[in-house]
This record gives C-alpha cells, sequence and structure tokens, in this order.
C-alpha cells in the first residue's frame, strides 16, 4: 500500500492542453460586423466577399428573411427536444416533403447540423467488419463519419476510376476464398458530388457501372453541388443525367446553397427511414430550429421558382475560371 | 436503496437520491410479457416470410435484390415487432411553440402503426410534460423573440461559413463574453450543436495514451466523443464514487495495460444531470477525487445549466463549489435557453487551445444570428441583467414546482427515480404494454408525456418521464397530478411499497445523515 502511495504521489499528468503561441494565425478570427452576403465587413473594413459559401446568394433574400420571421412569431426560436419527444414540428414534416419532391426521391430526413449529417448516416449503415471504398480527398465530415462506424476503410486515388476498380477486383478475389463472409459484408462507396477540398466533380456514370458491376451501393454527398450543378439545381445526377434511384442515398447540408442551417439525407424510404431510429445525430439531438427550416422552405420556393439562377452561377463560374486561367 | 453520504463535510447541503428497487413480482411479469412478444413476433415473421401475411416493410429495389442485404434480418426484430405497435407513443408532431401548453396534430392509424395519416384536426392545449423547456424560454412573445426578430432582419438566418473563416460575427464573439461572465469562468467558446460539441472536441483534448472515465450511463455524445478521440476508456459504475476511485488507483498505479507506460492524462466525463434517471452527479466528490488524483474533469450540463443553483447557474453553484475546480465546463443552449447549440468554457489556454484546434471551429459552420441573440437575452434575463427579475422568479418557479411534483408523485405510491432538485422525473412503468397505455391514456387525457424503453434504459425498466418546466403554473400541475392517479389506477402502476408520510418540513442537520453499509 505505501508502494501505491508513493506511486501515486509521484505521477504527474501532461497540461490538459499544451500553450498555444500568441500569434497562431488561426487563433485570432476575422470578426465580421453586420450580414456575411456578397459585401462584408471585415474587421471593420468593407470587402467583396470570396470566402462564403453564399452561392445563390439567398442570405440576403427578403423573402427567406420575411418567411423566416413569420415562423419566428409562430414558434418561437428553439424546439427544445429531439424528434422522438415533441420536437417534431409540421414544419420539419413539410420541409421534408419539399426536398423529397424536389429530388424526386420518395423520402427525406432532415438533421440540426450539417456537419453531423454525413457523419451519422454513415455510420448508420456501415459497421464494424464492412468495406467501404472512399475517395482520398474526402471532406473531414466523411473522415468522421468512416471513423465512428469502425469499417475497413479502402482509399483510391482522387477521381481515379481505374484505382478504384483495381481494389474492386482485389476485394473480390478475397471474397472467393471466404464467400461465407462475404455474403454478409456490405460494401459501399462514398464520393462526393463536388470536392471540398479539391474543386474536381466525380465521374458519376462510371461509378454507376462499376456499382452494378461489383455489387457496391453508393453514398453521394452532394454539400457543394446541391443547388450548383444540374439543370434545376438538384445536383450531380440531374448533372449527368443519371436516374435518381441508382443512387443509394444523396447527403447534402443546406448550409451552402439554400442559406440556412442543417442537413438533410434523401433517398428511397427503405433506406431512409432506417436512419429515423439509427442516426446518432437524428435522435439523441435536438431537432432543427423552425425559423430555420422555414429559410429553407422558402428558398427551395425561389429555386423552383427561377431555374435562371443556376445558368447566372454557371456562367459567372466560367467566366472567373477563364480570367485566372489566364 | 436509499443513498446518503459518509462524506458529509463536503456536501452543503441534503443529498437525497432513491432508486427504489424493482420488485421482484414486477420483475417477473415484466420478463413474461417480453417473452410472449417475443414468441409472437417469431410467429408474425414466419407468416410474412411465407406470405400468409402481408409484409408492410419497405422493401430494396429489384435492381439491387442480389446485393449484400443492407440490413441483418436480426437487427431489425425489435423494430418490426416490439416498437412498432407502440410507435405512436412517439415522434408526436406539434405545430405551435412548445411551452407549458401545446397543439399537437391528431394522426390516425389504420394499419396497426404501420402508416400514418393526418386527420388535419389539431388537438389544442395538451400539457407539455415532454419538451425540455426548464424555464420557459420557449415563447413566441416578449423581449427573446422581439430581438430575435431584428436580428434575423438584419443579419439574415444563415451563416454559410465556418468559424475561422468568415463566419465569426460580432454577435459570436458577444455570446463567449457572456457565457464566460454567466458560468463564472476566463473564457468560453460556443458551437453550432450540443451533440457536434460533444463529438468533436473531446478529440481535440485526449487522444492515444490517455485514459477517459466514463459513467455508466453517459450521453450518446459524450460516448462517440471518447471513441472518436482514441484513447482508452473504462466506465464505472453511475455516480459510484468507490468504483470511479478504484478506477482512478489502479490506473497510476498500473499505467498503461500492455506497456505499463504511465498514463498521459486522465479524464473523467460526467454529467449534471443523468436525463434518464433524473439523478445528480456527486459533484464534490468527483472533484476531492480529482484533486487527489490529478486528474481533469469534463462536466456536461446539458440538462442542469440553468436549471439548478439559486441563480441558475448550473450544478456547480447548486453544491456551492468553485466553478475553477471543473477542468471543462460544457452544456447545451437547447435545454434552458430556447435556442439551439453548445459552448465550453473554462481555462483562457484551454479555450484559446480549441479555438485553434477544435474540428468544429475549422469545418462547421457556426450559430446562426437569431439564435445567438435569443440566448443572449434570455441569459441576461437569468442573471438579471435585464433589468427585471423576471429570471429570478422563474429558477425560483422551477424549484418550486419540482419539489412539489415529486414529492406528491411519490405520496401517491408510484416508484420515482432520481434526486429530489431534479426537474427529470422519470416515473417507472416496467411492463412493455404500459409504455404504449400510458401514452396514450395520458393523451387522451390531454397531457403529452415522454415514454421510454428499450434500448434508451435497460429492458425491464422502461418508464415515462416528466420534463417540468417554470412555465409550468399550479395549476397545470394539478391537472397533470390527478390524471397521473387516475392512470396510474386504471393501469395498476402504483408499485412503490415504502409509503411515505406527507413532508414536514425538517430543519437541515447533521443527524439526517445515516451510514452506508459496507
Amino acid at each position: 500500500v505505501q508502494e501505491k502511495e508513493e506511486l501515486i504521489e509521484e505521477w504527474q499528468p501532461e497540461p490538459l492542453v499544451p500553450p498555444v503561441p500568441k500569434d497562431h494565425p488561426a487563433l485570432n478570427y476575422n470578426v465580421v460586423s453586420g450580414p456575411p452576403t456578397h459585401i462584408i465587413t471585415v474587421n471593420g473594413k468593407e470587402c467583396v466577399n470570396f470566402a462564403s459559401f453564399n452561392f445563390l446568394g439567398l442570405l440576403d433574400n427578403e423573402k427567406v428573411k420575411s418567411a423566416a420571421q413569420a415562423s419566428l412569431k409562430k414558434y418561437g426560436v428553439g424546439t427544445c427536444g429531439p424528434r422522438g419527444f415533441y420536437g417534431t414540428f409540421d414544419v420539419h414534416l413539410e420541409l421534408e416533403e419539399r426536398l423529397a419532391k424536389f429530388m424526386r426521391t420518395e423520402e427525406a430526413i432532415i438533421y440540426s447540423y450539417g456537419f453531423a449529417t454525413i457523419a451519422s448516416a454513415i455510420p448508420a449503415y456501415s459497421k464494424r467488419g464492412d468495406i467501404v471504398f472512399v475517395d482520398e480527398a474526402a471532406c473531414f465530415a466523411i473522415q468522421k463519419g468512416l471513423q465512428a462506424s469502425r469499417s475497413n476503410i479502402k482509399l483510391f486515388k482522387h477521381n481515379d476510376m481505374a484505382d478504384l476498380e483495381r481494389l474492386l477486383k482485389e476485394q473480390e478475389t478475397e471474397d472467393q476464398k471466404n464467400p461465407r463472409k462475404a455474403r454478409v459484408t456490405r460494401r459501399f462507396i462514398v464520393v462526393e458530388g463536388l470536392y471540398m477540398n479539391t474543386g474536381d466533380i466525380c465521374p458519376l456514370p462510371e461509378l454507376i457501372k462499376l456499382k452494378y458491376k461489383y455489387k457496391v451501393r453508393i453514398f453521394l454527398e452532394e454539400s457543394l453541388s446541391f443547388g450548383v450543378l444540374g439543370e434545376h439545381g438538384r445536383g450531380v445526377t440531374e448533372h449527368f443525367g443519371i436516374n435518381i434511384d441508382d443512387i443509394d442515398l444523396i447527403s447534402a447540408n443546406m448550409e451552402n446553397s439554400l442559406a440556412s442551417i442543417g442537413g438533410f439525407c434523401c433517398g428511397r424510404s427503405f433506406i431512409i427511414d432506417h436512419q429515423r431510429l439509427s442516426g446518432q445525430g437524428y435522435c439523441f439531438s435536438a431537432s432543427l430550429p423552425p425559423l430555420l427550416a422555414a429559410a429553407a422552405i422558402e428558398a427551395l420556393n425561389i429555386m423552383e421558382d427561377n431555374p435562371e439562377i443556376f445558368q447566372t452561377l454557371r456562367s459567372k463560374c466560367e467566366r472567373i475560371h477563364k480570367a485566372l486561367q489566364g | 436503496l436509499n443513498h446518503v453520504v459518509h462524506n458529509g463535510g463536503l456536501y452543503k447541503r441534503p443529498f437525497n437520491e432513491a432508486f427504489e428497487e424493482t420488485p421482484m413480482l414486477v420483475a417477473v411479469l415484466t420478463y413474461v410479457g417480453y417473452g410472449v412478444l417475443t414468441l409472437f413476433g417469431y410467429l408474425r415473421d414466419f407468416m410474412r416470410q411465407w406470405k400468409i401475411e402481408k409484409c408492410q416493410n419497405a422493401t430494396e429495389r429489384e435492381e439491387q435484390k442480389d446485393f449484400v442485404p443492407l440490413y441483418q434480418d436480426f437487427e431489425n426484430f425489435y423494430n418490426r415487432n416490439l416498437y412498432m405497435r407502440i410507435r405512436d407513443s412517439w415522434n408526436r408532431p406539434i405545430c405551435s411553440v412548445p411551452g407549458a401548453k401545446v397543439d399537437m396534430m391528431e394522426r390516425v392509424s389504420h394499419d396497426y402503426n404501420w402508416t400514418f395519416t393526418y386527420t388535419g384536426k389539431v388537438l389544442k392545449g395538451i400539457i407539455n410534460m415532454g419538451s425540455y423547456n426548464y424555464l420557459g424560454f420557449a415563447q413566441k412573445a416578449g423581449t427573446c423573440q422581439e430581438a430575435a426578430a431584428k436580428v434575423l432582419s438584419q443579419y439574415g438566418a444563415g451563416v454559410c461559413s465556418t468559424r475561422q473563416e468568415m463566419g465569426n460575427l460580432d454577435k459570436h464573439e458577444e455570446l463567449e463574453k457572456l457565457v464566460a461572465r454567466f458560468l463564472g469562468v476566463e473564457s468560453a467558446m460556443a458551437y453550432g450543436m450540443g451533440f457536434a460539441t460533444n463529438s468533436m472536441n473531446i478529440p481535440a483534448l485526449v487522444g492515444k495514451g490517455c485514459l477517459i472515465l466514463s459513467d455508466e450511463l453517459n450521453h450518446a455524445s459524450l460516448v462517440l466523443g471518447a471513441r472518436l478521440s482514441g484513447a482508452t476508456i473504462r466506465i464505472f459504475k453511475h455516480n459510484n464514487m468507490q468504483s470511479l476511485e478504484k478506477l482512478l488507483k489502479d490506473a497510476i498505479v498500473h499505467g498503461q495495460p500492455r506497456t505499463r507506460r504511465p498514463w498521459k492524462k486522465i479524464l473523467i466525463l460526467v454529467e449534471g444531470i443523468y436525463s434518464m434517471e433524473g439523478s445528480i452527479v456527486r459533484l464534490p466528490e468527483v472533484i476531492a477525487l480529482k484533486k487527489k488524483y490529478k486528474s481533469y474533469l469534463y462536466l456536461d450540463e446539458a440538462h442542469s445549466i440553468g436549471a439548478l443553483g439559486p441563480s441558475g447557474r448550473g450544478v456547480v453553484e447548486y453544491f456551492g463549489l468553485n466553478p475553477e475546480d471543473v477542468d471543462v465546463m460544457m452544456g447545451t443552449f437547447t435545454k434552458s435557453f430556447g435556442a439551439a447549440g453548445g459552448y465550453i468554457g473554462g481555462k483562457k489556454e484551454l479555450i484559446d487551445y480549441l479555438r485553434t484546434y477544435s474540428h468544429s471551429a475549422v469545418y462547421a459552420t457556426s450559430l446562426s444570428p437569431p439564435v445567438v441573440e435569443q440566448i443572449i437575452t434570455s441569459m441576461k434575463c437569468i442573471m438579471g441583467e435585464d433589468g427585471t427579475t423576471v429570471g429570478k422568479a422563474r429558477v425560483q418557479q422551477l424549484a418550486e414546482n419540482t419539489r412539489y411534483f415529486r414529492r406528491r408523485l411519490k405520496e401517491m405510491g408510484f416508484i420515482i427515480y432520481g434526486n429530489e432538485d431534479s426537474p427529470v422525473v422519470p416515473l417507472m412503468l416496467y411492463m412493455p404494454a404500459k409504455i404504449g397505455a400510458f401514452g396514450r391514456e395520458m393523451l387522451k387525457r390531454n397531457i403529452g408525456v415522454v415514454v421510454v424503453g428499450f434500448p434508451a434504459t435497460p429492458i425491464i425498466e422502461s418508464r415515462a418521464r416528466f420534463c417540468l418546466s417554470a412555465a409550468h403554473t399550479k395549476e397545470m400541475l394539478d391537472t397533470a397530478l390527478k390524471e397521473i392517479n387516475d392512470v396510474g389506477d386504471l393501469l395498476q402502476l402504483k408499485y412503490s411499497r415504502h409509503r411515505l408520510v406527507p413532508n414536514l418540513d425538517r430543519p437541515f442537520d447533521e443527524t439526517t445523515y445515516e451510514e452506508t453499509e459496507d
């Protein structure tokens, strides 16, 4: 016992956090006063905003704001509960229906935070022992979702379909050695529509071919491409003209084009309904404040009524790309 | 089993927590109930497989029938056969502000809960005992709502950027200074989602080579954060200080499992109020242990901030302790402040480190401006800085409501878990059929309650959980109590064998503590 007391006396832990140097670049944030729209006041100076994800310019749209005001007058700010315990409002149900109709899928499910959407969706389906093929340049939220799922991760080179096919073939030979295990191991490919880290679009038609050849399911993360690509803004599936039922799960966040907060997943009921009981960010967290859901519904209305904004956005992008490339 | 303290000196007030044992007959009948349900489940699955009964489940696409099945049949057994039968007790849609009374959309099911249709009728004025509205800030009019409306028209609803990029508004800085002042700590940082606060910041604080000691009944967000960090996790029995001390001693003496090297850091994860049990953490003892064994304490005050303590500052004030003793004070704004989001408060070095290294600051969007304004206004109201005594009155009203409600329920003879001062009141139901019956009977009588069963609770300990609010008036509580009494008689829920004599207020003195039997 004497020894134990001595050991306890002697043990010194590390400090809880290491000290951060005062001039660390990430320590002192830029302070934005006023709304972070196209003209933004940073640290007192007025600038043109090329840094926010406000792709369709809906952040300071008057119609969106008045819809949110109406919702605020009716419901207050917070929902005071998760979806299961009196936190489901009629606005949430309406937003889910509208999103499902817009994306032409059976069902949609809403999360209260964009990051948590894909980070809760992946572990709901992929468990320990399953295999996930994911692109090297996948965003951080996908990486966290994969880490939480404890599955086997196989990375393939960014947008390189030959590399992915090589990995799939290797997996096939593995399967033939142990067919019993192969029958219960689920396989997924996780890709993004428009990659946050590189700005490329994923080659979706080739992915669909690989999906049916090797029997893997596809999860598509469309945070940046929702409301940007495609004739009506439905994302990369519309951009390539692919049947949306071929993608098992589409996940996106509403914090970019829709200028609100939160995220959603859409797909067939067979797949989406499972998340209502096993999506951690859905079951164990408070639901989205109704004013943000109302703002998202109004933004969707604007997107549906004015499909020419996508063409405007595209022409501006092409102009900037051409000008920068010289 | 009445819990009392043997380190009487650490506690400045009586700590009355009780978890009455499950009566033997009730436990047996509950197991029998689950057994019968399982048998019927197998029978129905058999009938569905042989097409005698129509399968109502959604199914896989024709083109993908030869893919590896997405769900294993066994995983969904509980879902199909037990949860489906009582599914109407959850996800009830409401269409008004979630205050003391709420309007619910009526829904019916013609095929035993497989699908729901909305009749279009709205059930008005249902007493809301399910929302986490502890201080009654879920309001659609008033100073908070007006301030939020002004900020909404000025800033818009979204932010479209992360904290480290263009998402750090002046409103966020104002909020963080206010939160630090409210808690009595040096500095604070706010995040967009309470769940994400835990799951993204615990990995920033600990990593491989560190040890996490986590309470048995911690919330899913704490468990996820601990798992994502990569540290070793050890679980101690719920609120049991002997178990925690044993783990701490073993950890320091024996070191890491295989290499025997000393641990880099030890982090203790506890919550202020545990929402399923209604128990309050034994904070004075935890802090004493933490100081003795030089570990760090992470306190999750999701339910206790605003709800405990004479001025609503949480469990630290409730016990009369120093906020600087808790290394990481985490909490959420969803429950007592009527908004959304989470915060972490602590020393300046800690918050500076989190500003640079937290995953949330780098990759996730910041809080929406009207939500921030709601938090600022409600926090100022609680602190009394808006010039009124509304905040203080609400905190006191909540404490009175809690004591009154719990006392009356215990007198009626129900088994109530948890601490006397916790506004979360679990009432034991035990049997699976009573879960659905209780929810439905109370709704018929215009009272909305929350019922929970497996897997959120152990399989035989299903319960109904009441969340009290400062917005509940005494008349509402009396109506609710009368209906609970009637339903309790109807469903035979009065299991308690320790019938309490109605309370005569006794003055606090040392002799109210008994010694535990070792």
